[in-house]
Formats: C-alpha cells, sequence, structure tokens
C-alpha cells in the first residue's frame, strides 16, 4: 500500500503499525437490516460453490433452450420454453439455498456471523428473504429468457409460435422456483448439514409421493400434504377452491413449518 | 473492558466453566492461561453470546454481548482462525465484515497491509491458506471495525515467531492506546511475554490471577496480616521490599522466619505467612497441564 491513508496509523512497540482509529463517535444503534440482507444476498454468490451452482444453471438452461430451438424448427408453444427455463431453477436453486445456510455451519462462519450480528433471527430472516430475492430475479429471467427463445424461434425459424398460457401456469411456474428455494433454505435451517440437507430436500418429498400413489392408506393425506401433487392443478389451468386449500396445506407441511422450527432452532442451539 | 461473573457452563453432567469469575480490564493485555480442554474457548463463546451459561454472566463494555448495537465496531473477535469459508477469498471474508459493520471498504485493504497478507494472498480462497495465514486474516477480522475490545483464542498459533512477535507488539500498542485485549494461550511462556494480567484456568475453574510480576514472583513471601499498611512500614524500616497484591497481603522479598521476625516486633497480628505464592506459577501450570496429558492418554 503506497496510499495516503496509512498516515493516521499509530506505531506500538517494536515499530509495528496500529489500525487507524475510526474518527467519530462508536455507533449505538444496531445493524440495519437492509445491509444483513445484502451480506447475506452477496454470501449466496462469493463462494466456490455458489458461482459454480449459477453457471451450472445457466449452462442447463441454455442447453434445454437450444434442444427446443433445434427440434422440429422450434415449433413448439411458449410454455414449453417456459418449462425448459424454471425447471433446471426449481431444481438447482434449493441448493443455493441449502448452502446459504448449512454453509455457516459446516465451515463454521456462524461463529463470525452471529458475532457481528448476535440477534440471530434477524440473520435468519435476511437469509430467507435473500432467498425471496434471487428466487424473484430468476423468475424474471426464465420468463424473460423463455419469450426470448420463443420469439427467436418464430423470427428466425419460421416457427407457428403459440403465445396462449393460462395465468395459473404463470403462478405455478413462478411457485415452483419461489417455494422450493424457500424449502432448500428452511431444510438447512432444520438440519444445518449440508449432505444431510441436500438429501432430505430431494429424497423425501419423491418418498413422500411414492408413497401416496402406492399405498392407499394415505392417499387422503397426499392429497393435502404432497407439494408435487397439489401443485399440479395450477398447471392444468382450473383449481377448485377445495384444491387451494390442499395447495396451502402442502405449502404450510414443507415449506412453513419447516422454516419455523428452523428458525426457532438457529436462535437457539449453541454456535461452536 | 470484559468481565465473567461466577459464569458455569454444563454439558449433561460434565462441567465445562465452573463459577469463572474475572475481568480483563482496558489498558492491559489479559492473557488467559490454560491446558487445552480448560474451558478457555467455551469461556470466550460465553462472553460472545455464542454459547449460552448455564449460570452466572459475563458482559462486554457492561453488556450482555447481544445488547450491543453493531457489536463489530466495538469488540473484534477472533475465535477461531480455521472458522472461514474454504471458498471465500481472504478480500472476500473482509469486504463482508466491512459491509456489515458498515466501515470505509478502504479499510478492507489497509488492515489487509497491516496484517501483512499481500495483494496476491488475499485474492486467494481460504483453502489455500496456511494457518498462519488463517491467523492473520482472523486478526485483520477482528481489527477491521477498528473495535475498543478485543477477544483472541489461541491467535499466535501457527504464526512463526516473527510473526507472535509482531503479534505481540500489535496487542501491546492496542492496550497502550486503551484498548482491553484479552487473548488464550496453553503456552505460559507466551502470555507472559505479552500479558499484563494473567487469569490460569484449569478444569473450568480460576486456579490463580492477578498481576503477571506477582504472579511470576514466585520467591519470597506471601503474608497477609490484621493490618498489611502498618506492617508494610515495619517492613521497610527492616530494610526489606513489600508490594502490594490485588487480593490483599503483601509480597515480600524474604524468608517467612524474617518477616515473621519483623511482624513480631512491630506487634502486627499475622493472618498468613507463607513462602512464595504457594508454588510457582510454573510449576502450578505444569501440574495442570500434567492433568490433562493424562487424561488425554487415558482416553
Amino acid at each position: 500500500m503506497t496510499t495516503t491513508t496509512d498516515a493516521p496509523t499509530t506505531a506500538a512497540p517494536g515499530g509495528v503499525r496500529l489500525p487507524a482509529p475510526i474518527e467519530g463517535e462508536r455507533p449505538t444503534r444496531g445493524v440495519p437490516f437492509t445491509r444483513l440482507l445484502r451480506v447475506e444476498l452477496r454470501k449466496m454468490f462469493d463462494t466456490r460453490a455458489g458461482r459454480w451452482l449459477v453457471i451450472g444453471i445457466g449452462v442447463v438452461v441454455a442447453g434445454a433452450l437450444g434442444i427446443l430451438l433445434v427440434r422440429d424448427g422450434g415449433d413448439r408453444p411458449f410454455e414449453e420454453y417456459l418449462q425448459a427455463t424454471t425447471m433446471p431453477m426449481a431444481v438447482l436453486l434449493p441448493v443455493v439455498g441449502i448452502l446459504a445456510v448449512t454453509s455457516e455451519w459446516s465451515q463454521r462462519t456462524a461463529l463470525a456471523t452471529f458475532t457481528l450480528e448476535p440477534r440471530r433471527a434477524r440473520v435468519a430472516w435476511a437469509k430467507t428473504l435473500a432467498a425471496l430475492v434471487v428466487a424473484a430475479g430468476a423468475v424474471l429471467c426464465a420468463f424473460g429468457l423463455a419469450a426470448l427463445a420463443h420469439a427467436a424461434a418464430i423470427g428466425l425459424r419460421g416457427a407457428t409460435g403459440d403465445w396462449e398460457i393460462g395465468s395459473t401456469v404463470l403462478l405455478g411456474a413462478a411457485g415452483y422456483v419461489l417455494l422450493f428455494l424457500l424449502q432448500g433454505v428452511a431444510f438447512g435451517m432444520l438440519l444445518r448439514n449440508t449432505p444431510a440437507a441436500v438429501v432430505a430436500f430431494f429424497v423425501l418429498p419423491t418418498a413422500w409421493s411414492i408413497l401416496g400413489t402406492l399405498v392407499s392408506q394415505v392417499r387422503t393425506a397426499s392429497e393435502w400434504l404432497d407439494l408435487n401433487r397439489t401443485m399440479e392443478p395450477l398447471f392444468v389451468g382450473s383449481i377448485s377452491g377445495e384444491q387451494w386449500a390442499q395447495l396451502g396445506t402442502s405449502v404450510a407441511a414443507w415449506v412453513v413449518l419447516p422454516l419455523a422450527v428452523g428458525m426457532w432452532l438457529t436462535s437457539r442451539v449453541e454456535v461452536k | 473492558m470484559i468481565s465473567f461473573d461466577h459464569v458455569t457452563k454444563r454439558y449433561g453432567g460434565f462441567t465445562a466453566l465452573d463459577g469463572v469469575s474475572f475481568e480483563a480490564r482496558p489498558g492491559r493485555v489479559t492473557g488467559f492461561l490454560g491446558p487445552n480442554g480448560a474451558g478457555k474457548s467455551t469461556a470466550m463463546r460465553v462472553a460472545a453470546g455464542l454459547t449460552p451459561a448455564t449460570s452466572g454472566r459475563a458482559t462486554v463494555l457492561g453488556r450482555p454481548y447481544g445488547t450491543l448495537p453493531n457489536p463489530g465496531r466495538h469488540v473484534g473477535m477472533l475465535l477461531d482462525a480455521s472458522a472461514q469459508h474454504a471458498g471465500r477469498t481472504g478480500r472476500e471474508v473482509l469486504t463482508l465484515g466491512a459491509i456489515l459493520t458498515g466501515v470505509d471498504r478502504r479499510r478492507v485493504e489497509e488492515t489487509l497491509d497491516l496484517v501483512g497478507l499481500t495483494e496476491k494472498e488475499a485474492g486467494r480462497r481460504v483453502r489455500n491458506y496456511s494457518l498462519g495465514m488463517r491467523q492473520r486474516l482472523g486478526i485483520a477480522h477482528a481489527l477491521l471495525a477498528d473495535p475498543e475490545v478485543l477477544v483472541l483464542d489461541e491467535p499466535a498459533n501457527g504464526l512463526d515467531p516473527a510473526g507472535i512477535r509482531w503479534m505481540r507488539d500489535l496487542l501491546r500498542g492496542y492496550a497502550a492506546r486503551g484498548g482491553t485485549v484479552l487473548l488464550s494461550s496453553h503456552l505460559l511462556n507466551e502470555i507472559e511475554r505479552v500479558a499484563d494480567d494473567i487469569v490460569v484456568i484449569g478444569h473450568g475453574r480460576i486456579v490463580a490471577g492477578g498481576t503477571t510480576r506477582e504472579l511470576l514472583a514466585g520467591s519470597g513471601t506471601t503474608v497477609r496480616s490484621a493490618d498489611d499498611a502498618r506492617l508494610r512500614s515495619a517492613l521497610g524500616t527492616a530494610g526489606l521490599s513489600a508490594s502490594p497484591l490485588a487480593a490483599g497481603g503483601l509480597l515480600v522479598d524474604a524468608t517467612p522466619e524474617v518477616v515473621g521476625a519483623v511482624a513480631l516486633e512491630a506487634a502486627v497480628v499475622l493472618r498468613e505467612l507463607r513462602s512464595g505464592d504457594g508454588r510457582g506459577l510454573e510449576e502450578m501450570f505444569f501440574d495442570l497441564t500434567a492433568d490433562a496429558a493424562r487424561e488425554e492418554v487415558a482416553a
């Protein structure tokens, strides 16, 4: 460093430099939530794992869109393009959510995180909100890319094009990305261990779905508690009042409840 | 200022901290000395609010850590140099700290420079750091937001001799400027060279505490009497040097027999008269360490 900012550092015995004091009063107010949110967002993507996940999602989306464009002259409805962009995000982004929480424990950065903000619930909320921001951005990206690809198919490849799409389908596509990412965060908080959370996230809902179709006794339960199943009416395009209730119940069971318990645990467990 | 007030921490049937009480005062370096597994790290985590105490309380700057507003600007913590994300660069670790505490981003480069991490090293991911580099990064993280209290757990681990000396000077300078420094170590000779005060912990209990000079005095006589002031002046008249102990009583540079004779002549009632501080600090610490070593072998 050759800058002039060296000047205020004070000398100590042995000629060691001390950090320059920061002028002004020490803060009497806590860390604002916006700053926590900013830091948590940044932490999701500033690690090697985070960066590679984003690159991976990009590659998968590009590959899927490429295949759609090339085969059959790209002549497919917009809905299929949308599926090609949202599916990879819905499947892979939750890992970003899981890692955002579990890496604090497996990499033990929780020591630093919770000494800089001891009100742990605020950190947990910042992580949750950061996941929502990421999900919203991903959904916008997915919709935009799908539209762009579909327009390209029409303009460049002479496809007929079919822009028609039900509003519940859009909602369902956005919901997939959003809910799964939140579920990832929730499972992370619940288990605080990367392999356990990843396995639980990918295996448990699928196992539950299979159980629901195979075993008649749990069929009714799965109608209310199987997120894969309760999401379906959205994509069919018509959803009844009871189906909304079923969707709500399954979201409460798989996303809200684990998130609530996870946050409660985050505030209580010993940080080592 | 850090203060522990009868802090006890139990894990099931195991007592990690047993009624720990001591203070680390501003303007002084306090050395927290004890063999591995004595409870140093647990105590520091209790001070940081990361580990809840079973009973008793620890305060930093007069309040529980959890109630400090923007604590990074008041207290710098290095609890474990290895507790950093392996996939993040050193510079990124500090940048996150700077954003959160709200200090100027320029401080990141200044602090990196201060702890001796080069531009190139700062750009590498922590997984590629040696333990010494992690310690320097951890110290940088603690110093980043110009705190008035520093808490460092085994900061000398992994540093080379030049690095240890640098850190010693840094901490002494920090305390000289009015800061409170609490650092732990399991090595007596490391602590005695930097600390003004020493607190010795073994098996979760504070077994000795006082100024470094007092504790290292070893030889001489410890005497407690009904009237220390009168005894001291009588000793002075007899040509003996006596210094008051923090916990009350005097430390006299003479044998117990001589001190007893002076007290008799001055007609001061003695309450305690013994050689040195019982045993020397080194001997006591050695016993503690040997205990712990035996347990490790047994386990």
